[in-house]
């Protein structure tokens, strides 16, 4: 049976962050979450699977450690796609891979999916991680597998063995088609992913995941970046809240304030 | 060391050196896209400019592919465009080189690079030491163009084709915008109902002698206003002298592009926004019910 991969992550969640007095963070601090354009990865690979009638797998590779502290997580994003409509979920979690790079992601999903013996026409990603904001994970991957790269699609279609898509760069957009097999990065605008319902979740628990660990798959490619450090950016402003009797009065005083500032002249 | 500057704007060459120009290396410029239009201009930057007449990802992929491979480049740098991070990120998978975007700067260390870079969707920046060879994309426009070094040679490429077919290229609808000159910017988002509203915003702004601004959904979504008013991580940077953020909530990829802003101003009806931990004053209010008023006392003021 043909295969659909899509790549999920369990991305540090931004909105959580906690900035030590000394302007620090520490990722280990830092609850995971599913990445947000995953969840449109996800959506456009279960419409997708649903239409062509192919297997759907997810695959996750684990970039933030101690994976004990971390298992939780990392289940919860797979199970968010398992509840949604994926088939099965392989998760790669190995400390000697953590803080991972883009470098090894791409690597262990390579060597994930040549374990399990899959090789997919229709890989999807999403265009960027909410963590990282690299998207580089998916055009490594395609030219680690040698498969076609459309990256930025806002619309995709897949027949007679090929891909065709709406590629949205800066200032146009393009049509493009290529031959299977794929990869292919979404943007945000390709659809609105529903939350998956209460009884998609519970089903979605009797649904296989497979937890592999670096030395399970033969070895995998270390990590080369070292992070030195990590700052909070500090948002240095007033934060003063306008208040009054009335809206007039509001009004009144913001004008005065923007004059004050120089910003606005009467 | 031999570093490789990959241009896609003509303005990008003058950047690209400066960032190159303090390692005491020899540069060399690639220059695709719209930089490939201007091959005198951008030969200026150089000693030597590729010249590669294409967009595709794909030819550009190649063809930094082939250099890196004979030429012995130890570092490539350019921008973040989308074109680039699609065509560099396969240089990286293809020479298993490792790669960091958004990069504010960048200095060498021996056999490794250190690279400053926005993380955490923004919130954060992270230091990374990675060890050459390496790639790394800066944000756009994250310094000022060096002054020019003279006219250095210039290579033309030909760009080799890819197993994709583009079907059709659709320019997309641009206002009469500039975001990045205007020194006051009226952001609106979805806590505007319809697109007619909006013009709520716009008579703000004209009588403010301000430009109008939006949120990633607002262009990108609902397409209610040209892309080139979307502000943001994946959109627009912008420095004006006030930014008026008017039913946003002040997400950081939105947030990332008004950083610059002298003085923010939002108006949100909910009191617990996170916009309002982001700007310098604050009003709680419908929009739909303070917008009026403060036109109405703006044009009083302004006798207009
Ligand atoms: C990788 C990535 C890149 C992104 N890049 C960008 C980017 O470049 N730019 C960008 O903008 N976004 C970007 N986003 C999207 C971003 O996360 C937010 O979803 C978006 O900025 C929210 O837009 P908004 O503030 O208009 O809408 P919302 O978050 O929906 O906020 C609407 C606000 O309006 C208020 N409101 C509602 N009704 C009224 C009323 N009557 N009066 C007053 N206030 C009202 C609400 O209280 C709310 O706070 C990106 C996201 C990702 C994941």
């Amino acid at each position: 049976m043909d295969v659909i991969a899509v790549l999920v992550k369990a991305s540090l969640n931004p909105d959580v962050i906690r900035v030590e007095p000394d302007g620090s963070i520490d990722v280990k601090s830092i609850p995971l979450k599913i990445s947000d354009i995953d969840r449109n990865a996800v959506e456009e690979a279960v419409r997708l699977k649903q239409k062509l009638g192919w297997k759907l797998i997810a695959v996750s590779v684990a970039t933030w450690g101690p994976i004990s502290a971390r298992m939780k997580d990392l289940k919860l994003a797979v199970q968010e796609a398992l509840a949604k409509g994926v088939d099965e979920a392989i998760v790669v979690a190995d400390d000697s891979i953590t803080p991972g790079d883009q470098l090894t992601t791409a690597h262990a999903i390579k060597t994930a999916l040549e374990r399990e013996g899959v090789r997919p026409k229709l890989i999807l990603a999403g265009e960027a991680t909410i963590d990282e904001v690299s998207s580089q994970v998916p055009g490594r991957l395609a030219a680690l597998l040698g498969y076609n790269y459309i990256s930025f699609a806002r619309r995709l279609e897949v027949e007679g063995g090929k891909v065709i898509a709406e590629r949205d760069l800066e200032d146009y957009v393009e049509v493009v088609e290529a031959p299977l097999p794929a990869v292919v990065s979404v943007t945000q605008e390709i659809n609105d992913p529903r939350p998956p319902t209460l009884l998609q979740i519970r089903r979605a628990a009797r649904k296989p995941v497979k937890t592999v660990t670096s030395s399970e798959l033969g070895g995998l490619e270390k990590p080369r970046r070292r992070i030195l450090e990590v700052r909070g950016i500090q948002v240095k402003r007033k934060q003063v809240i306008l208040e009054g009797d009335s809206l007039e009065e509001i009004a009144e005083k913001l004008i005065e304030a923007l004059v004050k500032e120089g910003v606005l002249r009467l | 060391m031999k570093v490789l500057g990959v241009a896609y704007e003509p303005r990008d060459a003058g950047e690209l050196l400066r960032a190159a120009s303090s390692l005491n290396a020899e540069f060399h410029i690639l220059a695709a896209g719209r930089a490939a239009e201007n091959a005198e201009e951008v030969s200026k930057y150089a000693s030597k400019a590729y010249i590669l007449k294409t967009k595709s990802p794909y030819s550009i992929f190649k063809a930094v592919e082939s250099l890196v491979k004979q030429e012995g480049y130890k570092l490539v740098i350019g921008e973040g465009y989308r074109n680039l991070r699609d065509a560099l990120s396969r240089v990286a998978g293809s020479l298993n080189m490792p790669m960091a975007t958004d990069a504010y700067s960048l200095e060498v260390s021996g056999e490794s690079v250190v690279v400053v870079r926005g993380f955490l969707s923004e919130r954060a920046r992270m230091k990374v030491e990675v060890p050459l060879p390496a790639i790394v994309l800066f944000t756009q426009r994250f310094t000022e163009p060096a002054e020019p070094l003279g006219h250095g040679s210039i290579v033309e490429l030909k760009p080799e084709e890819g197993p994709e077919r583009v079907v059709e290229v659709k320019p997309k609808a641009v206002g009469e915008v500039n975001l990045e000159e205007a020194e006051i910017i009226v952001g609106v988002g979805r806590g505007f109902r319809s697109k007619e509203d909006l013009k709520l915003a716009f008579e703000l702004a004209e009588l403010l002698g301000g430009q109008v601004g939006c949120t990633r959904p607002i262009a990108a979504d609902l397409k209610w206003l040209s892309e080139d008013r979307w502000i943001g991580i994946s959109g627009k940077r912008v420095s004006p002298k006030l930014y008026i953020a008017v039913g946003i909530s002040g997400s950081p990829q939105h947030m990332s592009g008004v950083q610059n802003a002298r003085i923010i101003v939002a108006v949100n009806k909910d009191k617990s926004a996170p916009i309002f931990k982001q700007a310098d004053y604050g009003v709680v209010a419908d929009l739909y019910q303070f917008l009026p008023v403060l036109i109405r006392k703006l044009r009083e003021k302004l006798g207009r």
